[in-house]
């Protein structure tokens, strides 16, 4: 029977060939749209891997900073002490621009042994880890004794560690940046901090030196969870007072990964309902067609169940046609999806298209089947008395 | 592999005549056609029997039923009341399933617009009734060639029916009928879009497998000349027999 | 003729009311797709209030400076020093106005906080930029030249700081511990419009920035505006001839790069431009594509469907053709047909994207945004149902130009 049912299909292949071009480009629509939804899910159940709840951040810029490291290191020093002698303010530190869900990145190549990535990097005090709550994952984080240390101690994260290490032990190694040695003290758990949605990226942690609060624009503050709105008027008070000539800007970092969410979110829905769009269209279009072509072969349909077909087999036999045109797509859909793990476009992970592809198979095998089931099912009640007599 | 044997047995059967022998057995049958406004009586207290062997005519204008007692023996359509016997089977109470496996063994269709299949090739045409059973794909390609033989077609086995002339396409639709070596074939004015010469050529066909294999056949027919080569004939005018 | 035409594409519209409901459908919700993406490309792009000399002005955004010898590059809007020493002099711009990027700073108001994002300009930014006052005026030269702590505040500052129904010029608002008092309240801008956005405008002067420092780079961009759409290429050339001219450059750099761009320009060339390329070839390529790409799938479906109707109208073609119509003539038939067909899913799709773009701006989904369905919006949509319309036809007609008369003829 599918023998019988492919020569059906090869002798309609005019009409046949619009129907799977149809088909084919839905497949891909769809693989597209599985592959984001799939990447931003597996993305969504990773472990956030730092708790940023009740921590605040402020940027502040222009300040006319000390010149002498000294005088800076003094001036920064009177900021923290005046923050945290504020009650409700349970830890302060300083970080670079590139926190979490902020929008600056900061970049630098590693070597190791010849062997180049691109990590991010940090620049954080050493109570950064525990105004964060980071789970460290070997080794240890920073302490004082680690300041005037040489090589250069650093904590890595857990995906940098896998791009350069893979399985073997990082702790004790060392790597290049910029001619600089740099000795790996501990590997910190990934923090998703580009929003819950996105994936975490390579990155280290450098330990600020005074030279590096010249350049501070950025205060990571812990608040206690039950501060109220008055409070967050009197620290930016304290704020204006301590740093002079700034303008100050307070946000909190809930609503930062919000926002971030929101960017990752936005384009995604708007991606989802065009492709809903466009399949209830395609969806909408095939049932037109497969219906229109049953009135086209009632003739045919009457003469099979003359000689012996059940009006279950009939609405089988279309059903069948319907996904065995769709297989031919898939077929020739799948060979252009497996070229984007293959050729690892986009970087992605492979499992991700691999999921995707197999989600896209189901999803435009129920589509054709739904699509398929309702002519079917008329076909299976042509009478086939009135259908062999209407010529 | 099918022979046909069976065949031959049944044509040796033929000549005991005896009653138990029907092939076609229609008793009391009404059939009414029902629309929104009107009820139109298709058959009225018909009652036929066709013996095994038997090659019957039936003949009226148009519009007499003749096509709906074909399509009643054919297991197509079922009466409104009377009963249909075949092979002494009750059909009435076949379900669905059942009467298509029953029309897949014991009947043969003809249509006098040979209803084939324009997608398909001829062989793959003539193949059809076998892909309804279980049979493999080398016993099927085997089944159609020797129908196809028996029409004198084997040399249009790769043609499309488009390519065909129209005696050619109803010889491809006879050897379609025949591949499953039905006891019954039904045929619906075979040669009603023929001209005679190739009207002829198909009534001989019938003729031939109806007296070398003791196949029953039932034909409805316009032509006289036609009907007058068959064993029996009987006319239908507005739903009756009247002959 | 076309008359006849339209007559007969309605009495096939009506005869399987499905197909005509896939077919419209289809038509009209890609167009609609389409609409509200031009409408939108089109706010984005399009001259609109207060930027409503767009057409006449080249945006200076950043400088680019390299270490050609180490190969390392630094890119930066530029510093008010750049502007004031170097663009400023140019001869063919009528006014430059020069403005810091926004910044956010907070301010609070019984304990609300509110965000507010600071712009410092100078006095011809509000000659360039065509503002529309609710109260008050802009500060001036005399305001810049004391350093007076004057702010111009948008609506909705105002509405959030001092409440409805209340003036505000006069008053302080108060913001990184200085009172500034407010001297104008502009309508709002959408964030959309990235290089003059901002809540509250401030004098150059007030700035904590140094603005006195001679960098060549800082935080200010620079919006040169010509006398007449007609002087731009002429501004653009002046532009060019006078980098080579600016030294020193910053230490360490040896190369400087800058362009006087076009609007949209700005934002291709740092997307997919160089510096000898714009990037606007490239960006129409791919917003088309993208299009096309979109559009590719309904059109499928669209063939699909004309076909299945073609088949099922191939007595009425037999009988033309056996008539005496000749094949380029029923292509002809169709096609028009088709075209009138994909004008009507058109036409819903025009009602449809009134609605959608009603909503997205009540909705306030863009802030401050109002997307319109101008005449550009028309124009494109208009051309994008004929292509549309003739994409879908030609493959069907060409398909039922091929009917045989006699197949036609006994297949119905």
């Amino acid at each position: 029977m599918l023998t019988h049912l492919f020569k059906l299909i090869w002798n309609k292949k005019k009409q046949n060939f619009l129907m799977i071009t149809e088909m084919f480009v839905s497949f891909l629509v769809i693989f597209a749209v599985f592959s984001m939804l799939v990447y931003k899910y597996n993305n969504y159940k990773v472990p956030v891997g730092f708790d940023f709840k009740d921590v605040w951040v402020v940027n502040y810029n222009d300040a006319i900073k000390p010149v002498d490291a000294d005088s800076v290191a003094l001036y920064m020093n009177n900021i923290r002490q005046s923050l945290k002698s504020l009650p409700g303010v349970v830890d302060v530190s300083f970080a670079s621009g590139n926190v979490p869900f902020s929008f600056n990145t900061n970049n630098t190549e590693l070597n190791n042994n010849g062997k180049k990535y691109r990590s991010n990097i940090f620049t954080v005090e050493a109570n950064y880890a525990s105004l964060f709550k980071n789970k460290m994952i070997e080794g240890r984080w920073y302490d004082k004794s680690d300041i005037p240390a040489k090589p250069f101690p650093i904590v890595i994260n857990q995906t940098l560690k896998r791009e350069i290490f893979g399985n073997e032990n990082a702790l004790g190694k060392t790597i290049i940046q910029d001619k600089e040695k740099l000795k790996i003290i501990g590997v910190v758990a990934d923090m998703k901090d580009r929003g819950e949605y996105e994936t975490p990226e390579a990155g280290y942690f450098n330990l600020a030196d005074t030279g590096a609060y010249k350049w501070n624009s950025t205060i990571l503050v812990r608040v206690q969870p039950d501060v109220d709105a008055a409070f967050e008027a009197k620290l930016f008070k304290t704020l204006n007072n301590v740093i002079y000539n700034a303008n100050i800007e307070i946000e909190h970092f809930d609503d930062k990964e919000e926002r971030k969410n929101k960017i990752s979110l936005v384009p995604l829905i708007i991606l989802v309902v065009v492709a809903g769009f466009l399949i209830i269209n395609v969806a909408l279009g095939l049932f037109g067609v497969l219906w229109y072509n049953i009135s086209k072969r009632r003739g045919e349909i009457g003469l099979r169940r003359a000689i012996g077909a059940s009006g279950n087999m009939i609405a089988k036999q279309l059903i069948a046609e319907a996904l065995i045109l769709s297989t031919l797509s898939l077929l020739l859909g799948s060979f252009f999806a497996i070229q984007f793990p293959l050729m690892n476009v986009f970087d992605m992970p492979s499992q991700v298209y691999y999921t995707a592809m197999l989600l896209a198979i189901i999803f435009i095998y129920l589509l054709v089947l739904v699509c398929a089931l309702y002519p079917g099912k008329q076909a299976a009640a042509i009478m086939p008395a009135v259908a062999l007599h209407e010529d | 592999m099918i022979t046909y044997e069976t065949s031959e047995k049944l044509a040796s059967e033929k000549s005991l005549n005896s009653k138990t022998n029907t092939m076609i057995r229609l008793s009391n049958i009404h059939k009414v056609y029902r629309t929104d406004t009107i009820e139109t009586l298709a058959l009225n207290n018909i009652d036929l029997n066709v013996e095994k062997g038997a090659f019957l005519s039936i003949m009226g204008p148009s519009g007499c039923g003749k096509s709906t007692l074909l399509n009643l023996m054919g297991l197509l359509d079922a009466p409104n009341k009377g009963e249909v016997t075949i092979d002494n089977v009750q059909t009435i109470n076949l379900r669905d399933k059942e009467l298509a496996a029953f029309r897949n063994k014991k009947i043969g269709f003809i249509f006098q617009s040979y209803h084939l299949i324009n997608d398909l090739k001829v062989l793959d045409n003539v193949e059809l009734p076998l892909l309804y059973r279980k049979s493999s794909a080398k016993e099927r390609k085997q089944l159609a060639s020797e129908a196809l033989e028996k029409v004198g077609l084997s040399n249009r086995m790769k043609h499309f029916p488009t390519q065909l002339s129209g005696g050619q396409k109803q010889r491809v639709a006879i050897a379609r009928a025949i591949v499953g070596q039905p006891e019954i074939i039904l045929a619906d004015e075979p040669t009603g879009n023929l001209d005679s010469a190739m009207g002829n050529e198909i009534m001989d066909i019938l003729l031939h497998l109806n007296a070398d294999y003791g196949t029953t056949i039932v034909m409805v027919t316009h032509d006289e000349q036609m009907a007058r080569k068959t064993h029996k004939l009987i006319r239908l005018f507005d739903g009756s027999q009247v002959m | 003729m076309l008359k006849n035409y339209f007559i007969i594409a309605i009495a096939v519209l009506k005869r399987r009311k499905f197909f005509t409901f896939i077919s419209l459908f289809g038509i009209s919700f890609t167009l609609t797709i389409l609409m509200v993406v031009t409408a939108f490309i089109n706010h984005v792009i399009s001259p609109d209030y207060p930027e409503i000399n767009r057409s006449k002005s080249l945006y200076v955004a950043f400088l680019r400076q390299e270490n050609t010898k180490e190969g390392w590059a630094n890119q930066s809007p530029g510093s008010y020093y750049y502007f004031d020493h170097y663009v400023n002099k140019m001869k063919t711009p009528d006014k430059v106005a020069i403005s810091t990027l926004f910044a956010a700073s907070n301010t609070y108001v019984n304990n609300k906080k509110i965000l507010v994002n600071l712009k410092y300009t100078n006095a011809d930014y509000w000659k360039v930029l065509e503002y529309h006052f609710s109260e008050g005026k802009a500060f001036g030269e005399r305001e810049i030249g004391n350093s007076e702590k004057v702010a111009v505040i948008s609506e909705q500052t105002k509405e959030q700081y001092f409440g409805k129904d209340v003036n505000a010029v006069g008053k302080y608002i108060e913001t990184d511990n200085i009172q500034y008092r407010v001297v104008g309240v502009v309508q709002n801008v959408p964030m959309t419009m990235p290089y003059i956005y901002a809540d509250m405008y401030l004098p150059y002067t007030v700035s904590k920035a140094g603005y006195q420092s001679t960098e060549l780079t800082g935080n200010y961009i620079g919006i040169l505006m010509a006398k007449s759409e007609s002087d731009v290429p002429k501004m653009a050339q002046e532009y060019e001839a006078l980098v080579p001219k600016v030294s020193p450059l910053n230490k360490g750099f040896d190369v400087l790069e800058t362009q006087a761009d076009p609007y949209l320009a700005t934002f291709t060339r740092q997307m997919m431009g160089s510096n000898n390329d714009s990037g606007v070839a490239s960006f129409v390529l791919i917003v088309s594509l993208l299009a096309l790409l979109f559009m590719l799938l309904p059109t499928l479906n669209l063939i699909n469907i004309n076909i299945s109707r073609i088949m099922e109208r191939s007595s009425e073609i037999g009988v033309r053709k056996a008539f005496g119509a000749s094949a380029s003539t029923l292509v002809y038939q169709f096609i028009v047909e088709n075209v009138i067909f994909t004008f009507i899913g058109g036409a819903i799709g025009v009602l449809l994207s009134y609605i959608a773009i009603s909503t997205i701006n009540s909705s306030n989904l863009i802030e401050h945004a109002q997307l319109k369905m101008d005449t550009n919006v028309l124009i494109i949509s208009f051309f994008a149902c004929l292509v549309f319309g003739l994409l879908s036809g030609v493959y069907p007609a060409w398909r039922m130009s091929k009917l045989h008369v006699v197949n036609a003829l006994k297949a119905s």
